[in-house]
């Protein structure tokens, strides 16, 4: 019954190829760039939560550049916070976040009003930002 | 700058059914060919229809299930996302050659490590069904990154 090995063996070519690049990896947990400068009052107003990941190709091909996007017609104080989850994987399971790219849209309490699991274009998180209580421009 | 990229409304459940189908025939597999070895060319059967679905959308086999029974029943709920479908279809390429490359192995007998590979295609669905980590998105943006795959869009700007 040689063959009852083969759900072990499958798992610990799994497991092996995980420790290794994972130990490959263990010296580029830096940062990739923040999107917007964190802004000094964020709990007085609405805020982005971005959480991205060195291997999610749709975080740098589009979420991103909606981010900037969006960050170039927000209010200095609206803070749109990047975050990697490689560095940060505790804030990422703090918001459950399961799949990249997610966005959270915080109100001015810090409070969670959106969660986008997937892209999320400029024009959606500015009108999770307005429900979240972000000043309307005139 | 969003709209001259592959972008599109994606479901996420027809992956879902695919990894649920895989899973399945996997591990029910496996277990009847404990003591019945024939049962192994599931397996080919598998390789196929994962490689179609890559081919045509037509030929995607969850995907038809899902979109003739399993949704218009109720019973899958879509998961509409707005994403680039290849990364996924760049996983499914690579479960179906791990399951090509396990029908080999049926073809010439070595059961152990077809099934190994199989093992190996049905943990990684798992992981992408329970817990939305797919490896083979992963392969594909290092495949990207390093410049062996083309992306297939223009580059953010």
């Amino acid at each position: 019954m040689i063959l009852l090995l083969a759900p072990l063996i499958a798992i610990a070519v799994i497991g092996g190829a995980a420790l290794l690049l994972r130990s490959q990896k263990g010296g580029q947990r830096e940062l990739v760039g923040s999107v917007v400068e964190p802004a000094a009052n964020h709990h007085q107003m609405p805020s982005v939560l971005y959480f991205t990941g060195e291997a999610c190709t749709i975080c740098h091909t589009a979420q991103r550049p909606a981010l900037r996007s969006l960050a170039a017609t927000l209010d200095p104080g609206i803070e749109i916070r990047q975050i990697d989850i490689a560095v940060e994987p505790e804030l990422a399971r703090q918001y459950r976040v399961m799949s990249l790219p997610t966005t959270i849209v915080l109100d001015s309490a810090g409070q969670v009003t959106d969660i986008n699991v997937g892209f999320a274009t400029a024009e959606v998180l500015r009108r999770q930002l307005v429900e979240a209580g972000m000043p309307v421009a005139a | 700058m969003i709209s001259d990229m592959a972008i599109v409304a994606f479901d996420r459940s027809v992956l879902k059914v695919n990894q649920a189908i895989l899973m399945t025939v996997i591990v029910i597999g496996y277990v009847v060919g404990l003591a019945y070895h024939p049962i192994a060319w599931a397996l080919p059967v598998l390789a196929v229809m994962m490689l179609a679905a890559v081919a045509s959308p037509s030929l995607n086999v969850p995907r038809l299930l899902y979109l003739r029974w399993l949704k218009p029943a109720g019973i899958v709920k879509p998961r509409v996302v707005q994403e680039d479908p290849a990364p996924h279809r760049f996983a499914q390429l690579v479960g179906g050659v791990f399951l090509a490359a396990a029908s080999v192995f049926v073809i010439t007998g070595l059961l152990l490590v077809a099934w190994v590979l199989a093992w190996i295609v049905a943990a990684l669905a798992f992981l992408n069904f329970a817990f939305n980590i797919c490896v083979g998105c992963i392969m594909y943006a290092q495949l990207v990154r390093i410049g062996l795959l083309p992306l297939s869009r223009q580059p953010a700007r």
